[in-house]
């Protein structure tokens, strides 16, 4: 599916944030938004994974604006997308039972209940897409681990598997790696890059210009209130048309 | 004048009350059906009112916590008085509400385990929201967003809150019902404390039989009865514990 925002102005509380910001991801491309702290990376995502309304501009999947649907249709479309944050943010419960949760709540509340009761009884593997999901990962071995127990990259990886395991068309990231070491980061951008094989549409929001580089086939820079540039991210990242995009990727660069 | 009319009638209707009822009572100390009988009546009441309690208390607590609304603070610190309210005021309203001049007049609950249900669960139902409300409002927004995110409705959202709060709303419900156990105020005021033919408790609790049992100096049967009140709040205690954990092994 291909998600797409088209002139989205947003805020909190009166202050905006940005103003006529556009920006779609279609199936198996990874786009990339950089931007420095505050000028509203999550925000974005937020809106694009359809937490709230936008206060003008619309999103829409395939072409269907999403809040002039029914509740129903909205929550439909909400499904199909899937988002992970900074934080793991994981539940106080097994990894198992955390990377099951988004296949749980698809299910109709006789299912859930006949499922609790089964689980109740004996361990079974679960659902062939939560194994799958942790296995891209690298932590189907952890599956029966308490999820608080886990260190912070793995409960990152943790919480990306858990947006697998229902299988979105669209995946948002925010700032995914920001606090991992180099080895988990890599297990994270391995596991974008599988996804995108699988034909899903991935947005990272990131402050990694490298990462920007190394997984974006194109690239948003978030400057000021607006997306000053937006591209495949080579050219971009070449030969900016935008000053201020040479100026922040320069900046950042000396990292 | 009528100060010394009144302790003058007061003796003499005391005098009334502990004469018929204490040879009675003396000729079974340690009946087990009488302490059998107490027994039944407590657990039978305050289960009720933190039962009833707990079900209005958590969605209570979950709207408080979650939704912004005008008067929310007044609504917070309401809660808060509530939960060190006098127990003997809570009787006297509720026991004038079943009274023949009392709203709930018709239903004829005056004395009876009913009307002690509803004194408990007003006493038990602001504790049991406070320390929900303060479990549930601990609960990080990001593992609430996180929920959402992976496709949960606000149900959804609201039920993984509950489980991420569920130590501290098994504390809540203990807290409720070891103050609906253990108070005696209300109970004795719209309970009025009751034993039936052959001493089989109607509304006497263990609280307002040993209250009754320690004034007429039986101190062995008193004893007793504190014992079991006791052994009876730990018993709950360690149940409610074991739940928990038991809950945590499936998490
Ligand atoms: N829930 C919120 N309430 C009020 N202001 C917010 C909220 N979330 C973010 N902001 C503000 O919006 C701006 C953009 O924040 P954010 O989207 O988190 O930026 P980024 O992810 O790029 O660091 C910041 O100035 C931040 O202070
Ligand atoms: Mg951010």
């Amino acid at each position: 599916m291909t998600l797409s925002a088209t002139e989205l102005c947003h805020g909190y509380d009166g202050d905006p944030v940005f103003d006529g910001v556009s920006l779609s991801v279609t199936p198996g491309e990874v786009v990339t938004i950089i931007g420095p702290s505050g000028v509203g990376k999550s925000t974005l995502l937020r809106l694009l994974a359809l937490f709230d309304a936008p206060d003008d501009g619309t999103i829409t999947v395939d072409g269907v604006d999403v809040w002039a649907a029914s509740d129903q249709r909205r929550l439909e479309y909400r499904r199909r997308i899937g988002m992970v944050f900074q934080e793991a943010s994981l539940f106080d419960a097994s990894v198992r039972r955390n990377v099951e949760y988004g296949v749980r709540v698809r299910q109709s509340w006789a299912d859930r209940l006949r499922t609790a009761l089964s689980s109740l009884s004996r361990r079974g593997n679960g659902d062939s897409n939560v194994v799958e999901a942790l296995e891209t990962v690298g932590l189907h071995e952890r599956a029966d681990r308490d999820a608080t127990s886990l260190s912070g990259g793995q409960a990152q990886r943790v919480a990306f598997a858990r947006a697998l395991a229902y299988e979105p068309d669209v995946l948002l990231l925010d700032e995914p790696t920001s606090d991992l070491d180099p080895r988990n980061t890599a297990v994270i951008e391995d596991a974008v890059l599988a996804a995108t094989e699988r034909d899903i549409g991935v947005v990272v929001a990131t402050h990694d210009m490298h990462q920007a580089e190394r997984i974006g086939d194109r690239v948003a820079v978030l400057l000021g209130n607006e997306i000053i540039e937006v591209g495949p991210t080579e050219p971009i990242f070449e030969s900016p048309s935008d000053d201020r995009t040479r100026k922040f990727i320069d900046g950042e660069l000396i990292y | 004048m009528i100060g010394h009319a009144l302790t003058a009638g007061y003796a003499v209707l005391m005098g009334a009350v502990t004469g018929s009822l204490l040879p009675l009572a003396l000729e079974f100390p340690f009946e087990w059906h009488y302490i059998r009988s107490i027994i039944r009546v407590s657990l039978h009441v305050s289960l009720v009112a933190v039962t009833l309690s707990t079900l209005c208390s958590i969605p209570v607590a979950l709207l408080i916590g979650f939704k912004e609304f005008r008067g929310k603070t007044l609504v917070t610190s309401l809660i808060n008085t509530g939960m060190g309210f006098p127990s003997v005021v809570v009787g006297l309203v509720v026991l004038f509400a079943v009274s023949n001049e009392g709203p709930l007049g018709t239903f004829d609950l005056v004395f009876t385990p009913e009307a002690m249900i509803m004194s408990q669960f007003v006493l038990a139902a602001p504790v049991i929201t406070g320390v929900t409300l303060a479990a549930v409002s601990s609960v990080d927004q990001n593992v609430r967003d996180a929920a959402f995110a992976m496709g949960g409705t606000r149900i959804d959202v609201a039920l993984v809150t509950i489980k991420e709060a569920r130590y501290g709303i098994a504390t809540a419900v203990l807290a409720g019902f070891g103050r609906a156990i253990s108070e005696v105020g209300s109970v004795l005021i719209v309970g009025g404390n009751i034993t039936g033919p052959e001493g089989i408790s109607q509304t006497r609790t263990l609280t307002t039989a040993i209250q009754l049992e320690a004034r007429q100096g039986r101190f062995q049967t008193a004893m007793l009865l504190g014992a079991v009140l006791v052994v009876l709040v730990l018993l709950v205690n360690a149940l409610v514990i074991r739940l928990g954990n038991g809950g945590g092994r499936y998490r």
